[in-house]
């Protein structure tokens, strides 16, 4: 086991770095100059060119070469060694100011909001996502575990058909028609819930709800498949004979081996769940990472583009291998 | 089982920690939903008006206009008084006594001037730097950084710090921009300009605090560039002098101001914090406002909002002889709204900004893949011009009750400018026969052009971007083009940034455009059709054009300098035609303004938010402001009292 994890870990830079080399140049050939307001004034070409060099844009090989520099630590090793930052703290500290906030690893500044640096996007945006994902992953699986249990206890009956029409809804209404009427019905209509606001517990029940709808309908599908399959067993008709209480064999022993598929499933879904969600974030006003995804491409926003990437990336990854761990802890026959 | 239920128990677990991190803030006095994300409030970086809007309020230029005067006169700010030399080309601005920013230390003249320098120093990227070259000698200090930047680059000439410290000499030296002591900076412009106080009153020359900003700046030593680095605009960093000071800005969250103690309107501000929550959302900012999380949506672009334009006509339906009797007192529609009863339709304000949604015709001899272009010829131009049913695209397309355009600049937006007729189009003709004289008319300037029949006309390509409705007004053109001309028309539809790219390059035929004046001069809409502008996306050359706009530049007398702009104008809309105008953008405001006071209606649009005024709410005045009626007058009067 100690061996799995660290070899995965020692993959996951490799990994990730081949995923930033191909994102990198696949993101500096977007068409569009990044540097430009989409609308309105274009400022003198002479100034355009002052912009390209102020973010080391001029060619690709000097954009990857210093980029690379910033985000390995390099530079913040090299400007710390020469004593650069100590003078410029000093400096501040000399005219009364707070010294300057830097990172080790500066994934560079954002080009959309100026005034923002990248590392500080992911810092304010990833844990709002994170908690709503969470919160959606369980809703999903109360909900999906639940759904998927009643439609197995009796395959084909009125239960099962209802449950299973309920997960077809779930997977095929797209978020954004699920959202817009949570909203309408429990935020305007009923005023329950907030609109366009987030810092409270109360403001993240409906778009944990959008989102948790398609996981929870697929958790569901997983959930019946697997407990139809072990309900029909043989280790079961022994749990029966033996006497054991109907809760006890379905809750103890048949979904017991039925919730490995989830689990496998769980993996993935909570990266994709925690990185945010474009739509959910749209309509909720939520200010997590997940609008990036789209608005970053849209805008050319290079550094921020590249930086949500690694995350995301690092993330798909570690949530793999902490799934697989708890496969093997789960079930031990697996090693 | 226990096992199956761990990971669920660590999931809500954290999910618990996560959610105990979070408090929400008290509500603020005043709550508006800008028209997007604040990019930066680095002044002499910015340029969109949701920037602009913010930096107003954080800090304080040396003079600001009177947005509640018919004529947007300029009223002191930061300097107290100013004097104009007759000649029109020296200024002396006297700055009030105790300046302070906000950290209590004093502020001098020489701290406008250290802003001015970033302005022009091209390193920094300012949008708005050719606007401050109007200051003599500022732009050859910008080009002479720039031609010592590109010898520093070969390896010749100094470089780095010796290169900066030049450079800080050289500013000295050139430009005209002088503090002998820390209330007087004395400015020489040159040539006469008398929208000069008008820029200055626009944030991007608004003073910052040259300890801090500083810190941020660093000559890179094989260079010699100044690499500018973002947040001093942090809150509990940022040191500013305007009446509010930043106290959150949480990313993609909200924006909350507080009163500024050190600055003079403290103890006189009817509302003590401002809160600017980000809404992406065109729906959920409506629903904000309804549900009472917002008190003022700044841009409602909601997909129904042509139908809440239309309750709101219903409503003024409704009370149509109380309208028509206050509309012809001469109050602006904010004030109308506020005399007629409260009502949720009622909410909603159109109003007509400075700014023209047109059409681009690219005037180059040649299109970019080496065809010859047809709309080279004017006469092309203008038969496409004269077709376009613009009244229906305001009414039916657009649906938000914009003003029909036969002009670039919004007609009554600026004083004592009068605006050209331009040309009619086919939404002007009343009777059938008219429609058809004018059809007639443009089908013999077809003819004229060469092409007899215009259905053989190689096909008119209309590019435009994606979203915004542009493709709906873009079809309603081809429609008319095809129709009553039948020229064949093709549609090309792509991502914005690929959009600019192919306007800037001029790869394009026909393209959606429009512009918004920065500052209170017809010059501000002019300018973009000189030779060599940079935005001048219709390549249109015309030294006869360029030739007026250089005598108004050195026009001394006020009334003959805008009578020389009218006839450059005139030009543009009546013969050239590089562009065709379509409509006059309005900006459609939700608030209610039997709650709110201080946001006006000017066509300007600039908005001073730290006038907002909750009336009934026992703090500040409580009477509610209006723009009173423009009166005749002679000339720009460039004083007036302080609010």
């Amino acid at each position: 086991m100690k061996g799995i994890i660290l070899r995965r870990l020692l993959q996951l830079p490799l990994i990730v770095g081949a995923v930033f080399l191909i994102t990198l140049a696949l993101a500096w050939g977007i068409p569009g100059n990044p540097l430009e307001n989409p609308d309105g004034r274009r400022p003198p070409p002479e100034i355009a060119e002052a912009m390209k060099a102020q973010y080391n844009m001029d060619s690709f090989g000097s954009f990857a070469t210093s980029y690379i520099d910033r985000a390995t630590g390099a530079r913040w090793l090299r400007a710390r060694l020469s004593g650069e930052h100590a003078e410029r703290d000093a400096a501040a500290i000399a005219a009364g100011l707070a010294p300057p906030q830097r990172y080790v690893f500066d994934l560079g500044p954002s080009l959309q909001y100026r005034d923002r640096t990248v590392n500080e996007i992911i810092a304010s945006s990833l844990p709002v996502s994170a908690t709503l994902g969470l919160a959606a992953i369980l809703i999903a699986l109360l909900i999906g575990i639940a759904v998927g249990v009643v439609g197995a206890i009796r395959p084909n009956s009125l239960a099962d058909a209802a449950t299973l029409t309920l997960a077809l809804v779930g997977i095929s209404t797209p978020t954004f028609v699920a959202g817009s009427l949570l909203l309408l019905l429990f935020s305007v209509l009923l005023p329950i819930f907030p609109v366009a606001s987030w810092g409270s517990p109360r403001d993240i029940v409906l778009p944990a709800i959008t989102l948790s709808l398609p996981f929870a309908a697929y958790i569901a599908r997983l959930t019946r498949v697997g407990m139809i399959e072990a309900l029909g067993s043989d280790y079961i008709r022994t749990a029966r004979a033996k006497g054991l209480p109907e809760r006890t064999v379905i809750l103890k022993h048949a979904l017991k081996n039925a919730f490995l598929p989830v689990l496998s499933y769980l993996g993935p879904a909570t990266a994709l769940a925690m990185t945010g969600s474009f739509v959910v974030e749209r309509i909720f006003t939520v200010p997590g990472l997940g609008q990036h995804f789209v608005s970053a491409v849209q805008n050319k926003d290079l550094f921020l583009i590249m930086g949500i990437v690694v995350v995301f990336s690092t993330m798909l990854i570690l949530f793999n291998l902490a799934v697989d761990v708890l496969y093997r802890w789960v079930d031990p026959r697996i090693s | 089982m226990v096992r199956v239920l761990v990971p669920i128990l660590l999931l809500m677990l954290a999910l618990g920690l996560a959610l105990a991190g979070d408090r929400p803030a008290p509500r603020a006095d005043f709550t508006f939903i800008n028209k997007g994300d604040v990019a930066t409030l680095d002044l002499q970086r910015m340029s969109w008006i949701q920037d602009l809007r913010v930096g107003r309020l954080v800090f304080e230029g040396l003079v600001q206009q009177n947005t509640f005067d018919p004529d947007y006169t300029i009223i002191p700010a930061a300097a107290e008084s100013w004097t104009v030399s007759p000649d029109g080309l020296h200024y002396t601005f006297r700055l009030r006594d105790n300046l302070k920013w906000s950290n209590g230390e004093p502020l001098r003249a020489s701290d406008f001037r250290f802003a001015w320098r970033r302005l022009l120093l091209p390193d920094t990227g300012a949008d708005y730097m050719r606007q401050l070259q109007l200051i003599k000698g500022g732009e050859d200090f910008s080009r002479w950084r720039l031609e010592s930047l590109k010898l520093a680059a070969r390896g010749e000439g100094p470089t780095g710090a010796e290169l900066w410290a030049l450079t800080l000499a050289k500013f000295d030296q050139l430009v005209h921009a002088r503090a002998p002591d820390d209330r007087t900076l004395l400015v020489t412009l040159e040539h006469p300009a008398p929208y000069f106080l008008d820029l200055l009153a626009m944030p991007p020359f608004f003073p910052v605090y040259p300890p801090l900003v500083s810190q941020y700046e660093r000559v890179d030593p094989a260079t010699g560039r100044l690499i500018i680095e973002s947040g001093w605009t942090k809150p509990g960093r940022i040191v500013s002098n305007g009446p509010f000071i930043l106290s959150t800005w949480r990313f993609k969250r909200d924006m909350r101001l507080e009163a500024n103690p050190h600055h003079r309107l403290f103890d006189s501000l009817a509302i003590r914090s401002i809160s600017i929550p980000t809404v992406d959302d065109a729906n959920a900012m409506v629903l904000a406002y309804r549900s009472g999380a917002a008190d003022w949506v700044t841009d409602v672009v909601a997909p129904y909002r042509g139908d809440m334009y239309q309750q709101k006509l219903d409503f003024i339906r409704e009370h149509q002889a109380e309208y028509d009797a206050l509309k012809s007192q001469g109050l602006d529609e904010i004030e109308i709204a506020r005399r007629l009863p409260d009502d949720p339709r009622n909410h909603l304000h159109i109003l007509p900004v400075f700014g023209t949604q047109f059409y681009n015709f690219n005037c180059s001899p040649r299109l970019a893949d080496g065809r010859p272009n047809p709309l080279a010829d004017k006469r092309v131009r203008r038969a496409l011009s004269l077709v376009i049913d613009k009244a229906a695209i305001a009414r039916d397309v657009r649906r938000v009750g914009e003003p029909v355009a036969r002009v670039l600049i919004p007609p009554d937006s600026l004083a004592g400018y009068t605006a050209p007729a331009g040309l009619r189009c086919i939404s002007d003709c009343s009777t059938p026969a008219e429609r058809e004289a004018l059809i007639a008319e443009a089908k013999q300037l077809l003819a004229d052009a060469g092409f007899p029949d215009p259905s053989k006309m190689p096909a008119i390509s209309i590019l435009f971007n994606k979203d915004g409705g542009h493709d709906l007004v873009a079809q309603a053109i081809a429609s008319d083009w095809q129709r009553h001309l039948g020229v064949p028309v093709t549609l090309d539809m792509t991502e914005i940034k690929i959009f600019r790219e192919h306007l800037k390059n001029k790869n394009y035929m026909v393209s959606r455009a429009g512009w918004y004046g920065d500052y209170g001069d017809p010059t501000t809409f002019l300018d973009i059709n000189r030779i060599g502008d940079e935005n001048n996306d219709r390549n249109f050359q015309s030294p006869a054009y360029d030739d007026i706009l250089r005598r108004a530049t050195s026009e001394p007398d006020p009334a003959a300098r805008l009578a020389l702009l009218r006839q450059a104008e005139t030009m543009l809309v009546e013969d050239e035609l590089p562009f065709v105008p379509l409509f006059h953008y309005c900006n459609i405001f939700l608030f209610n303004a039997h709650k709110v006071s201080g946001i006006n209606a000017h066509p300007r649009q600039t908005q001073n938010v730290y006038l907002v005024d909750i009336l009934g709410d026992g703090k500040g005045p409580d009477i509610p402001r209006s723009t009173p009626p423009r009166v005749a007058h002679t000339a720009p009067q460039p004083r007036g009292e302080n609010p």
